[in-house]
C-alpha cells in the first residue's frame, strides 16, 4: 500500500513538472506553428478561453448606431471605441450575449487614439475579463477578435476571428483578425484570455485591421474614467506647442518642429527628449496632447527636457493651432 | 421589417476606413508568418495537399466563376449551382483542363453535380467528416482559388438554419403613414427593381397584385412572400394620377449593395446566401468565386461545402452531412 502511494505521489509530482514545462514554453502564445501538434495547441487554447471571453462582450446601442464593447470590471466599466460613444454623458444601451439590455452612460476617451469608455448604470455583478498589462503584447502574438459584426444577432451569436499581431506602435495595433462594421469597440484578446486592444478601423486588405492598443487606456485611465473626451474639434481651440514626437523609454523625442510655433520660438530642437510638462511625466504622445489641449493659447507651461547629457527646463507660452 | 432591417444596418458604427496601408513601422510581422502566410500554411502538411488536389476551378469563357469539390475518382464534382450557370471547363491543380457536363441540380441546397469529360479514374476525392466536429474556434482550411495555396481560419458563430430572404423592390419607405392612404416611397435604390420599372420617390403605393396596402407591414408581408425574379403589379398614386407598374423583384444582397457600407467594404458577395437548412460559419478570406469548393478540418477531412460568401468576415458552408446525403442516390448509380 505504501509502495503504491509512493508511486502515485511520484507520478503526481512528475506530471506537475511536465505541466509546468508546457506552460512555461507557451509555444502557442506567439510562435509560428510548424506542424499539426503546434496547430492543435493553438486550437485547444482558443477553445479553452473563448467561452469566458465571450461572456464579457456587449453590443452597444444608441439612437444613431451600434457597436461592440467589453466589460472589464465587476461594476460594469466597458471599454470601447471613441467613435462608438461619440460624446460623454450620453445615455446608451448595452446588450449582453444573452440579449439582455442594460442602461449605460458614456464616459471619456480620445478621438486621437479612438479609445472610449462607458459605464453600465444598473447595479450588479457583471461578467468581466482582465486587461493585459502595459507593454506586454508584441508583434507575433496570436490573438482573436470577437464582436457583433453587422449588429447583434442572437441566432448567429458572437463572431470570433483568429489572427496574429502584425504591427504595433504607441497608438495603433495592427492584426490580421478580420473586422467589419459593428465590430467597432469590440475586444482583441491574446491566448492568455486578456484584452490587448479594442477594434477601431479597417482598410481594404484583409490583414489591414487596426485596433487601439490597451496601453492607450492604461496611460489615460483616470482622464477617460472621469468622463473627459479628447476631440479633434477641441484641439482646434486649445493651446498649441508645435512638436511631433515619438515615445522612448526616457520620454518623448522630438521628431519635427512646426515652423513659426511656440516650440520653435523658444528654441526647442529636434532630438530633444521631453521629460515632463508642469511636473507630469510624459509617457506617450497622447498624454502630451491631452496636457497641452487642457490649456488655452497664451497660457504658459513648464517643460523639462534632456538635450544630450544636459537636463534643461523652460517656460513656454502656447500659441494657436495653425489652420490649414 | 426586412427592408427596415436593411436600413438599420446602414447606421452601424462602421469602422473608419484607413487611407494608408500597413502601419508605418519597420517591425511588421513578415508575411510568411501571418495567419495566412506560407509558413503557417505549410504547418497543415498533407491536409494542405489534399485541399488543393480535391478542388477544381470552374471556368466560363476562361474566367473563374466557382470552385468544385471532387466526390468521385472518375471526375464527378459538386459545386454551388447558382454560381456556375454556363460553366464550360474545369481545371485541376496540375493545370489539366477538362470540358464539363452538368448532371444534376438541387435547388434546395443550391448544389449541382458536374462530370469532367475524361476516362481518368484516379482523381483525389474529398473524404467526408460526417461527425462534423466543428465546435467554435476550430481550424478550417480551403484551397485558394489559384489551387497553389490554401486559406486558413476558424469556425465562428453558431451552426444554424438561414431563412429565406424573399425578393425586394429596392425602395425605402417612410415611417409616417398618417397622412397618406397607402405607403409612401422615400427613396428608390438606383438600378434596382423598382427603379427600372419606373417608380419614383414620393409615389404612394396603394395596391400590390390587386390587394390594398394600408401600411408598411402589409406591403412588406406581400412582397416578402415572393422570390427574386417574380413579377408583381404595383399601383401607385403620383400627384393626382394613378399609375400601374410591373416590377420584377431583385435579390436583397444585390439590391442593397449600394446602400450598405459593410457590403461595400466586403467586396463582391454571393447572390444567393439565404434559405439553407443548416450552415456552419467561418472567417476564411476567400472570394465569391471560391464558393462550391470543399472546406476541411486540420486532419484534411471535408467538413462542408462553401456555399455563400456573406461579407468580409463571414462565409457559410453546408455541413458535410447535407451535401453527402443529397448526392448519395446519384453516386450509387455511377457504374
Amino acid at each position: 500500500m505504501n509502495h503504491f502511494f509512493l508511486h502515485t505521489l511520484i507520478f503526481f509530482v512528475s506530471s506537475l513538472f511536465l505541466d509546468a514545462d508546457v506552460v512555461s514554453e507557451k509555444k502557442w502564445f506567439s510562435e509560428t506553428p510548424q506542424n499539426h501538434a503546434d496547430l492543435n495547441a493553438i486550437q485547444d487554447r482558443l477553445r479553452l478561453i473563448l467561452s469566458e471571453a465571450k461572456k464579457s462582450l456587449v453590443a452597444i446601442e444608441s439612437d444613431d448606431g451600434a457597436g461592440s464593447g467589453v466589460i472589464v470590471s465587476e461594476d460594469g466599466l466597458v471599454l470601447t471605441a471613441a467613435h462608438v460613444i461619440g460624446k460623454t454623458g450620453k445615455k446608451m444601451k448595452v446588450r449582453l450575449p444573452n440579449g439582455k439590455s442594460l442602461p449605460a452612460v458614456s464616459l471619456g476617451g480620445s478621438e486621437i487614439s479612438d479609445a472610449g469608455m462607458l459605464k453600465i448604470t444598473k447595479k450588479g455583478k457583471w461578467p468581466h475579463v482582465q486587461i493585459e498589462k502595459m507593454n506586454s503584447s508584441k508583434v507575433g502574438d496570436w490573438c482573436f477578435a470577437i464582436g457583433h459584426p453587422g449588429g447583434f444577432d442572437k441566432e448567429r451569436g458572437i463572431i470570433v476571428r483568429l489572427g496574429r499581431v502584425i504591427g504595433k506602435t504607441e497608438d495603433t495595433l495592427q492584426s490580421d483578425s478580420r473586422l467589419l462594421g459593428g465590430d467597432s469597440g469590440g475586444p482583441l484578446f491574446n491566448l492568455n484570455g486578456k484584452v490587448i486592444a479594442i477594434h477601431s478601423r479597417i482598410s481594404k486588405e484583409p490583414d489591414q485591421n487596426f485596433h487601439v492598443p490597451i496601453e492607450c487606456f492604461h496611460i489615460n485611465w483616470d482622464f477617460y474614467r472621469k468622463g473627459q473626451l479628447l476631440t479633434f474639434d477641441q484641439l482646434e481651440e486649445k493651446g498649441f506647442l508645435g512638436v511631433s514626437c515619438e515615445a522612448t523609454k526616457d520620454g518623448l523625442r522630438i521628431l519635427n518642429i512646426v515652423e513659426g510655433s511656440s516650440a520653435q520660438k523658444i528654441g526647442l530642437q529636434k532630438n530633444d527628449i521631453l521629460y515632463s510638462l508642469d511636473g507630469e511625466k510624459l509617457d506617450s504622445r497622447e498624454e502630451l496632447t491631452i496636457l497641452i489641449s487642457g490649456k488655452k493659447p497664451s497660457e504658459a507651461v513648464t517643460i523639462e527636457y534632456h538635450r544630450g547629457e544636459k537636463q534643461l527646463s523652460l517656460r513656454v507660452i502656447l500659441g494657436e493651432r495653425p489652420t490649414e | 421589417m426586412k427592408i427596415l432591417n436593411q436600413i438599420v444596418l446602414i447606421l452601424l458604427y462602421t469602422l473608419q476606413v484607413h487611407a494608408y496601408k500597413d502601419l508605418n513601422n519597420s517591425k511588421l510581422l513578415i508575411a510568411s508568418d501571418r495567419l495566412n502566410g506560407s509558413s503557417v500554411q505549410n504547418a497543415f502538411g498533407s491536409s494542405k495537399e489534399v485541399a488543393i488536389q480535391a478542388t477544381v476551378r470552374l471556368l466560363r469563357n476562361n474566367k473563374l466563376i466557382a470552385l468544385g469539390s471532387i466526390v468521385h475518382p472518375s471526375g464527378y464534382i459538386i459545386t454551388k449551382a447558382s454560381s456556375c450557370v454556363g460553366a464550360r471547363e474545369a481545371e485541376t491543380f496540375d493545370g489539366e483542363k477538362y470540358s464539363l457536363k452538368i448532371k444534376k441540380r438541387y435547388e434546395e441546397t443550391d448544389l449541382a453535380i458536374y462530370k469532367l469529360d475524361t476516362d481518368k479514374n484516379s482523381f483525389q476525392v474529398i473524404n467526408w467528416d460526417l461527425d462534423c466536429n466543428t465546435s467554435e474556434g476550430s481550424w478550417v482550411l480551403a484551397a485558394h482559388s489559384n489551387l497553389e495555396e490554401i486559406r486558413i481560419g476558424v469556425t465562428s458563430g453558431l451552426p444554424r438554419k438561414i431563412g429565406r430572404e424573399g425578393g425586394v423592390m429596392g425602395v425605402l419607405l417612410t415611417t409616417d403613414t398618417s397622412k397618406v392612404k397607402g405607403v409612401k416611397i422615400s427613396e428608390v435604390v438606383p438600378q434596382a427593381a423598382a427603379y427600372r420599372a419606373g417608380l419614383q420617390e414620393g409615389d404612394i403605393i396603394t395596391e400590390v397584385d390587386n390587394r390594398r396596402v394600408k401600411n408598411q407591414d402589409s406591403l412588406i408581408k406581400i412582397i416578402g412572400k415572393k422570390d427574386p425574379g417574380d413579377v408583381v403589379r404595383i399601383k401607385v398614386s403620383r400627384k393626382a394620377e394613378i399609375k400601374k407598374f410591373l416590377v420584377t423583384l431583385g435579390h436583397r444582397s444585390v439590391t442593397f449593395d449600394l446602400f450598405n457600407r459593410n457590403l461595400r467594404m466586403s467586396g463582391p458577395v454571393s447572390k444567393r446566401k439565404d434559405n439553407f437548412e443548416m450552415i456552419i460559419q467561418h472567417d476564411l478570406p476567400i472570394g465569391k468565386e471560391s464558393m462550391g469548393g470543399p472546406l476541411f478540418n486540420l486532419d484534411g477531412k471535408c467538413i462542408g461545402i462553401n456555399i455563400a460568401r456573406v461579407d468580409r468576415v463571414s462565409t457559410y458552408a453546408l455541413p458535410a452531412y447535407l451535401p453527402s446525403k443529397v448526392i448519395a442516390p446519384f453516386l450509387k448509380e455511377i457504374p
